[in-house]
């Protein structure tokens, strides 16, 4: 599955009164992971919302807020990123009693991300770790070639957060991940982009990188604005 | 910006209170406000007496049943046709317009109207509450969509249908808000109810009415005391569960009351004859006479009724409205932690409570027995009635106020910390409270009090219903105009729910009410 | 809190469920004749009134019959124009309205006082008002106030009457504010608290009240009487014959005309009933026409 690459190529973007990024080029190609790093206020999330624009229908979402129907199950919060493949019909049938195939699939994702037995609670009284796996859990089966993903194991410790990366990169072709751990981003990234105030300061294959490049291209801006320890 | 804007602007909060309250003065000014009755002091008396010594013998539990169910099917049918008509309400002009007139008759009226077709059975109690609420809801639960924050809807892969993101992302989320608003929506729709016995249908109401003309109060109160009993015991009854119990034991004992006759017959005679202005009915409609002749009908009904009606609405609903701004300003202190006191605050509530539980309709229609005819009783009625709706949500905005450690008390606390920050969502408040209580002052007309409803219930008495129809029109138009007048001053202002967004002061009063705690009331009667 | 709900909520069920059998117990085999009355006084005497008359007939029609309470003068009309009703008591001048709107319908009886009826104009003791056989000038810019709209000894004919004696000036020019009580009762009692000054009701409710002890002539009395007009009666509708058989209308109008029952006829405030028929209801169909009530 080769999709074709990203491109955005823009002088200024941002909101009416406010300008978050400038003098923007750049060229996503499909099967790269590209890690999108910088501090709080850079501009990442726009990069973020621009790249799940342009790939216009190609693209999964995990959003920084885990964006759970806090109301609905589990089941339902994941089964949603399938509505586009079902009848209005058959989604209404499966809100009142979910299939049991549907059910199959759903718990197969949830088992992925270690989430399987709170199938059926209400998303709103998970943890926040647990409603950000729901949150990976229903790009994992939407399954399209991109995954579009703004902080998405910001909420776990490394180590799971480094196994839901892994699922990810399995699943999805291409990813674009904010990341805020610099040797998490080495480790599951192909190509690391940093940010400062809405431009991009470093753009490197992260081979050529070690996590102290990365520290200097952002820590450098404000050290330790990122909240989160970065490794030397 | 409008020019509106602009010069609401300048004058700002103070500015819009000061001539709000000019317009109120010379109001009073024009209108009549005498007590007439000669010796309005015994008749006060045996009242409160009867208040005292209810005699518990007049309750009647088949009359509290039958108001709970026209209450339960009236509401329930609104809610639900609110809630299709608000998935439409942001994209057609068509459902707006039809929403805004249904909301713009009061329900009484729309009893009056449905009696002429349905008679005096169960579908003119139920629909004259359906029909205004199914309007209210539509806004309501479309305001309530547009406001929330629904993050989910942004993860929906692409394609999605509408409906299917509606019930997975949208609806969810906001169960809970519609779930407040429709009970708080029931009391309304008890008090309603309960007015709706006065002309004729078989609730509380209707043995109230017959207890009053008697003077005999004991059993007035006795009544009375029932019907706060069944508002205040919503929480036991009204929950998630028993909603189905409730609209199927309502379905099931709906009183049969009087029989209408042959419906699809009265309506065809309705719609065809007697709403037909009379210069038209059965004339040449090619010709050029009757149209010049209806059109002297209604110049002579604007002339001669629809003038001073509205003009009688207009003082008596402005001098209501600053009545009850003032008593809610007086009397928001009686429910707030700082003013009243652990002790004070829960009898300050106690009496807030009872006070907006009792319908205004029924306030005035006891005043206007012991004070005589005058706009007097009516002000005091809806002063009262809104008053206290007011106060009890200023009350839990101002303890909801972050003071400072070394705040002053008392009157230096109200005045320099309470007041200045609670102004804006006053006055956001009053002004939603103010097509409400136009409305109402229409109704009234009923008790006589020469507003518009004393027309309309004229032109009933006469079987002129095409005069009936178009008074009833015109109060929706004048309670429209009065609503879009309040709402572009609430838009200048910035008080107006969309300004939560731009960092403004306030949400509107059903979210409030919506967001959670028990006992809140604002929007509508 | 849920123990209470629930009891609550058995109660209800319980209703749902004993109710439909209970209300329906009048649901005989057969149409049912089902009747109203214009309310001009105090609702507990109606319900006993016409329950009464309910009762006799139903014994002597052999037919179901049923009394339905209404709260407004328009009521009564409306529901017997819908057909929700084949019956009504009206006074003269809604009778005139029913039929005017339901070809076919007629007067069938009326009291035997109700071809003379007068209107009574009270006045509360303290505007020192004395009875005259004529409408005294000393009750231009008093209060005043009227019974129902469309009441005729409670409204269109005491008009008619004042506007004859103040050189054509309507009520409101006449007097400082006029008001609708609603019915006679009340005005009774409004005039009695001194919420108005004066009040015109009907004599048989005013008797009445007196003789129910409601009526305190310290504060109370009688200023004047007007000239005679006919005023209530029985009103079929004229498609009854076709519901319950050739005749009934006749047979309905021979009973009403035989009750000879102090405990029904006391209520009413009449001593028998007699034949009527529309045609006597000319005079006050004039009036009415004259007053604008009717087109």
């Amino acid at each position: 599955m080769t999709g074709t690459a990203i491109r955005i190529d823009a002088a200024e973007i941002g909101y009416p009164g406010r300008t978050v990024l400038r003098d923007l080029a750049l060229t996503i190609a499909p099967g790269e992971r590209v890690a999108v790093m910088g501090r709080s206020g850079s501009g990442k999330t726009t990069l973020l919302d621009l790249v799940y624009a342009r790939a216009a229908g190609r693209a999964a979402l995990v959003p920084q807020q885990a964006a759970l129907v806090r109301r609905l199950s589990v089941f339902h919060n994941v089964h949603m990123a399938r509505l586009d493949r079902h009848s209005t019909l058959f989604n209404l049938k499966t809100l009142v009693r979910p299939g049991r195939r549907e059910v199959a699939a759903v718990r197969a994702v949830l088992d992925e991300v270690g989430l399987a037995p709170e199938i059926f609670r209400p998303a709103g009284d998970l943890s926040g770790g647990q409603q950000q796996r729901v949150s990976v859990a229903r790009a994992l089966h939407d399954g399209r070639p991109i995954l579009v993903g703004d902080e998405p194991v910001s909420a776990l410790d490394p180590v799971q957060g480094s196994a839901v990366l892994a699922r990810l990169a399995a699943r999805h072709e291409t990813l674009v991940l904010a990341l805020h751990d610099p040797a998490l981003a080495l480790a599951h990234a192909t190509r690391v982009l940093v940010l400062d105030r809405g431009r991009i300061v470093l753009d490197a294959p992260a081979r050529s990188l070690a996590p102290a490049d990365v520290a200097a291209a952002y820590g450098a801006a404000e050290p330790g604005a990122s909240g989160h320890d970065p490794r030397p | 910006m409008t020019g509106l804007d602009r010069a609401v602007r300048r004058i700002g909060f103070t500015g819009v209170s000061l001539a709000i309250l000019a317009l109120g003065i010379a109001a009073a000014a024009v209108g009549d406000f005498a007590v007439t009755a000669s010796h309005p002091g015994p008749e006060l008396l045996r009242m409160l007496h009867g208040l005292l010594t209810p005699d518990l013998r007049a309750v009647n539990l088949w009359a509290l049943v039958d108001t709970l169910a026209f209450a339960v099917l009236g509401v329930g049918l609104g809610c639900a046709s609110g809630f299709v008509l608000a998935l439409g309400f942001p994209h057609l002009a068509a459902i707006r317009a039809l929403c805004a007139g249904l909301r713009s008759v009061h329900e009484l009226f729309w009893a009056l109207l449905l009696m002429q077709v349905l008679g005096l059975g169960p579908a003119t109690g139920v629909l004259a509450i359906a029909l205004p609420y199914a309007g209210i809801f539509a806004k309501v639960f479309a305001e309530m969509i547009e406001e929330a924050d629904r993050p989910a809807l942004r993860v929906l892969p692409p394609g999605t249908g509408a409906v299917s993101a509606f019930f997975y992302a949208g609806l969810p989320d906001l169960i809970d808000q519609f779930g407040h608003y429709t009970l708080y929506r029931l009391e309304c729709g008890l008090r309603s109810t309960l007015v709706l016995g006065f002309i004729g249908l078989p609730t509380v109401g209707f043995e109230l009415d017959a207890a009053f003309k008697a003077g005999a109060f004991p059993q007035a109160a006795a009544l009375l005391f029932s019907f706060y009993a069944l508002v205040a015991s919503r929480h036991v009854w009204a929950r998630p569960w028993t909603v189905p119990f409730l609209v199927v034991g309502a379905a099931l004992v709906l009183p049969a009351g009087l029989p209408g006759g042959d419906a699809w017959q009265n309506l065809v005679r309705f719609a065809t004859r007697d709403v037909v202005p009379a210069p038209l009915r059965g004339a040449d409609l090619l010709s050029g006479a009757p149209w010049a002749a209806a059109f002297g009908w209604l110049g002579d009904i604007l002339r001669h009724q629809v003038l001073p009606g509205a003009l009688a609405t207009l003082v008596l609903s402005q001098v209501a409205l600053c009545t009850m701004a003032a008593l809610a300003l007086a009397l928001f202190p009686l429910v707030s932690r700082r003013f009243a006191g652990p002790v004070g605050r829960p009898l300050g509530r106690a009496l807030l409570v009872v006070v907006r539980s009792t319908p205004d309709y029924l306030l005035a229609y006891v005043l206007l027995q012991a004070l005589g005819p005058s706009m007097l009783p009516a002000v005091i009625a809806l002063a009262l009635h809104n008053g206290a709706v007011l106060a009890y949500l200023l009350g839990r905005q101002a303890d909801a106020l972050a003071y400072r450690a070394d705040a002053p008390r008392g009157a230096n606390l109200y005045f320099y910390e309470t007041l200045p920050r609670l102004y804006g969502q006053f006055l956001a408040y009053a002004l939603y409270r103010w097509d409400v209580i136009l409305r109402e002052s229409a109704i009234f007309g009923i008790l006589g009090v020469a507003t518009l409803g004393f027309y309309v219930d004229g032109a009933i008495a006469e079987l002129r219903l095409d005069v009936a129809a178009v008074l009833v029109l015109a109060t929706a138009a004048l309670s429209l105009g009065v609503d879009a007048l309040s709402r572009a001053l609430r838009r200048a202002l910035r008080v107006e729910p969309g300004a939560r967004r731009r960092g403004g002061a306030t949400s509107p009063p059903h979210l409030e009410l919506a967001s959670g705690r028990q006992g809140m009331t604002y929007d509508g009667t | 809190m849920r123990t209470v709900a629930a009891v609550l909520l058995a109660g209800t069920m319980l209703a749902g469920v004993a109710l439909p059998g209970a209300r329906a117990a009048d649901a005989a085999p057969g149409p049912t004749l089902v009747f109203t009355a214009i309310p001009d006084g105090d609702e507990t005497r109606l319900v006993e009134r016409f329950g009464k008359v309910a009762a006799y007939l139903q014994a002597r029609l052999g037919v179901p019959v049923r009394y339905v309470p209404v709260k407004s003068y328009p009521a009564a009309v409306t529901s017997f124009v819908n057909g929700g009703v084949q019956l009504a008591w009206f006074g003269g001048v809604t009778g005139v309205q029913a039929r005017a709107k339901v070809p076919g319908s007629r007067a069938i009886a009326q009291g035997a006082e109700d071809t003379a009826f007068r209107s009574l104009m009270i006045a509360n003791r303290g505007t020192g008002l004395e009875p005259a056989p004529d409408l005294q000038p000393a009750i231009a810019g008093r209060t005043f106030t009227f019974g129902a709209r469309t009441s005729t000894s409670g409204r269109v004919m005491p008009e008619y009457e004042l506007r004859k004696a103040f050189g054509g000036r309507a009520p409101e020019q006449v007097f400082a504010r006029v008001g609708f009580s609603g019915d006679h009762s009340r005005t009774i009692q409004l005039v009695q608290s001194g919420a108005y000054d004066l009040g015109v009701v009907d004599p048989s409710v005013w008797d009445l009240d007196r003789k129910a002890g409601r009526v305190d002539p310290s504060k109370v009395s009688v200023i004047w009487r007007s000239p005679p007009f006919p005023d209530y009666q029985w009103t079929m509708r004229g498609d009854v014959d076709a519901t319950f058989g050739p005749g009934f209308t006749r047979k309905v109008a021979d009973t009403l005309v035989g009750i000879d029952d102090p405990a029904i006829l006391a209520p009413f405030g009449r001593s028998r009933f007699v034949p009527a028929d529309n045609a006597e209801y000319a005079p006050v169909e004039v009036v009415a026409k004259a007053a604008g009530l009717l087109d």
